[in-house]
């Protein structure tokens, strides 16, 4: 009988459990796997993980700027923190919003505001999307970390 | 009388330290001047709490825009005569965060700044000596 | 109901995250607690995009320099990674002895700081006296005191000679016989009892629902480190323990952080022993392939995450850096509540914010129409008054 690591069961079940919905998956390295998905399937799956793998733990949201979409990594840890999966997903950069995922980890309350204030996506449902790292007299509608925006003066 | 005060401002300078968006060695770095080992305070220096018992005002960090309008007013609110010691190269010129976005530069952006420490970070020993250098100044000023 | 602001600026010293907390009280209990970060936000993150990789090592160095050893260790791994590159073993080896020693230089600093709020300059001096040894053994090995720049892309830059061995393993003898005094104190003296028992108290589950990370998730009894669940740079040779507790009060983060010293002396030992022979570095190319990679460091406030994105060009694509402070924020507001005003010091100092940040706070009675303001060295005086006239009495 041959024995599967975990990277590739986890790989596994998330197929068999979303079919195509998982766009595209891969192992990385020992402990780390990414897969890819339309931003609708973000909350079954991480839901899935939930009830499945015992994911509780988020250790943060990456939003990169790609131009026309901005792409969005949720890095999970289950198995006890011991396996990072990592959610990537796009949103249209005209008209950035996705669901909010703080019901399901309260963790990623902070991480959600943090990609709303740099680059502007809007999470649907969190409780507070107030600013949280730029100055109180930073412009409304600016987001330094998109790649069209460039500093002045420098 | 003008005498004995100057006398006295010189041999015990009263300190309030501030950061101003920094990295934190710097900060560490300044409060070891004040352990055992460095031991600033055998030269008669105080660290204080508050801006209106101070003389001195040491800084470290390049200054953040959210910090800039409250340095200013730490440095209003300290009474004549007040002087300034930049502590560090973040302090002096912006240093490593040349560029980023939310940092103004050095402090003297800010505030009129008497001496200048390089150092990345400061060392303890630079730090005191800065504080000489200081005090040499205000000997002159006399 | 009064509202308590408290506008944070870093007139304190040393912050890494100076935050501000809104605060909202009933009587003079907190009832919730609402952060608003932001005064030390540089913009480091655009920062990366425009050097080059190399120059971002410097950059992620002094993110935190307190901590500045795992920001390197990760950066560098995360480029490594990149390279598809493993380096060399003694150079891993290295890393681990000089991440110790940021740990434990770390921890001995927030111990001399935990004294400073709680009044107890004696213990904070002689902590930090003997905290100087650490400085001094970074400086051996690399010529700074605090930011030693050892890590680069491809190994290590500087080598442990005989001699440097040696002063080490002195150095360690004389930091455990100095720690486990200071062990002896935090255990048997009133002034931090009475302060850190059953104060701030954060149960597992809300813990683990939280997110919280490093010593504050280990004094709530969660087992997570990433030198455990995630070994990088060798880890995984070196037998330690994982020090939990299950006080989940400040008391036990001070004893986490206390055990975590010793653990680390012993890891250095370890290392010195076994520390294998060979090159240090690994020449490679100035600019990594496309691709992108995760990794986590265990940091000594918990675990660091940096994510590296390369489109083949000189400068970064993206770098997506999360410290560990900003995952246990959502920690500390929790752990405030319920708790009095003069515990505020001693919660916050609990999740070791790089010091404590509070520098003004306003207060705003709004049933008598009055206002008032008092500095952090006036809210410390009224929380050692507060517990020299009895306290919860």
């Amino acid at each position: 009988m041959t024995t599967i690591s975990r990277e590739e069961f986890i790989l596994k079940e998330l197929k068999f459990a979303f079919n195509d919905k998982i766009l595209e998956s891969r192992i990385a390295a020992p402990r780390y796997v990414y897969v890819t998905v339309n931003k609708e399937t973000v909350i079954p799956l991480v839901k899935f993980l939930k009830e499945n793998f015992g994911l509780r733990h988020i250790v943060t949201i990456t939003g990169t700027d790609f131009g026309e979409y901005i792409e969005l990594i949720y890095h999970l840890a289950i198995y006890g923190r011991t396996l990072m999966v990592n959610v990537k997903t796009k949103v249209p950069k005209d008209d950035p919003e996705i669901e909010s995922i703080v019901k399901l980890l309260p963790g990623a309350t902070l991480y959600e505001r943090e990609v709303h204030d740099l680059l502007g996506v809007v999470f649907t449902g969190h409780p507070n999307l107030e600013r949280l790292i730029l100055p109180d007299d930073w412009p409304e509608g600016v987001y330094p970390l998109r790649k069209d925006w460039k500093m002045e003066g420098m | 009388m003008v005498s004995i005060i100057g006398w006295s401002r010189i041999r015990s300078p009263w300190i309030l330290y501030m950061c101003t968006g920094a990295c934190n060695a710097c900060d560490i770095e300044v409060l070891a001047a004040l352990t055992p080992r460095f031991d600033v305070e055998r030269f008669g220096i105080l660290l204080k709490g508050s801006p209106r018992h101070a003389d001195v005002l040491v800084v470290t960090g390049a200054v953040t825009r959210q910090v800039a309008p409250r340095l200013k007013r730490i440095y209003e609110q300290m009474p004549n005569p007040k002087f300034v010691i930049a502590a560090g190269t973040c302090a002096t010129s912006g240093g490593v965060y040349w560029g980023c976005y939310n940092v103004l530069g050095g402090i003297d952006k800010v505030i009129p700044v008497d001496v200048y420490i390089p150092g990345c970070p400061v060392h303890p020993q630079a730090v005191i000596q800065g504080v000489a250098k200081l005090l040499a100044k205000l000997q002159e000023a006399k | 109901m009064s509202i308590y602001k408290i506008p944070v600026g870093p007139q304190h010293p040393a912050i890494k995250e100076a935050f501000q907390f809104n605060f909202e009280l009933d009587g003079e209990i907190i009832v919730n607690v609402k952060p608003r970060l932001g005064f030390v936000h540089r913009g480091i993150e655009k920062g990366m995009e425009l050097r080059s990789w190399v120059q971002g090592i410097y950059l992620s160095e002094r993110i935190c320099g307190i901590c500045n050893v795992p920001h390197t260790t990760c950066y560098c791994i995360a480029v490594e990674k990149l390279h598809d590159v493993d380096v060399p073993k003694r150079a891993q080896y290295l890393r681990i002895i000089i991440n110790e020693l940021n740990r434990i230089h770390s921890h001995l600093l927030w111990l001399g700081v935990l004294g400073m709020e709680l009044g107890f300059l004696t213990f904070y001096m002689y902590v930090w006296r003997d905290r100087e040894r650490v400085m001094d053994l970074v400086e051996l090995i690399s010529g700074n005191r605090v930011t030693p720049s050892m890590n680069f892309i491809g190994g290590v830059v500087y080598d442990i000679t005989p001699k440097m061995e040696m002063a080490i393993k002195k150095g360690m003898d004389y930091l455990e016989e100095r720690t486990k005094y200071y062990k002896s104190v935090v255990l048997n003296e009133p002034t931090i009892k009475v302060r850190t028992e059953n104060i701030g108290v954060l149960n597992k589950s809300a813990a683990t629902d939280l997110c919280a990370v490093g010593p504050v998730a280990r004094a709530s009894d969660l087992k997570t480190d990433v030198r455990f669940d995630d070994p990088y740079s060798s880890y995984d040779e070196i037998p330690f323990n994982l020090v939990t507790y299950s006080y989940c009060d400040v008391f036990a983060r001070v004893l986490v952080r206390v055990d975590e010293v010793l653990e680390s002396i012993n890891i250095i030992r370890e290392c010195l022993d076994k520390l294998p022979s060979g090159p240090i570095m690994k020449k490679l190319k100035r600019t990594p392939p496309p691709g992108e990679f995760t990794v986590r460091v265990e940091a000594p406030r918990g675990e660091l995450m940096y994510y590296v994105k390369s489109d083949g060009k000189e400068n970064p694509y993206r770098v997506k850096i999360r410290t560990p402070t900003l995952a246990n924020i959502p920690a500390v507001c929790e752990m405030l509540k319920g708790y009095h005003i003069a515990d505020i010091p001693a919660i916050i100092a609990s999740i070791d914010p790089c010091y404590c940040c509070t520098e003004r706070m306003l207060f705003i009675d709004k049933a008598r129409n009055k206002r008032w303001i008092w500095s952090h060295s006036q809210l410390r005086k009224y929380s050692l008054e507060w517990y020299e006239n009895g306290g919860r009495r």
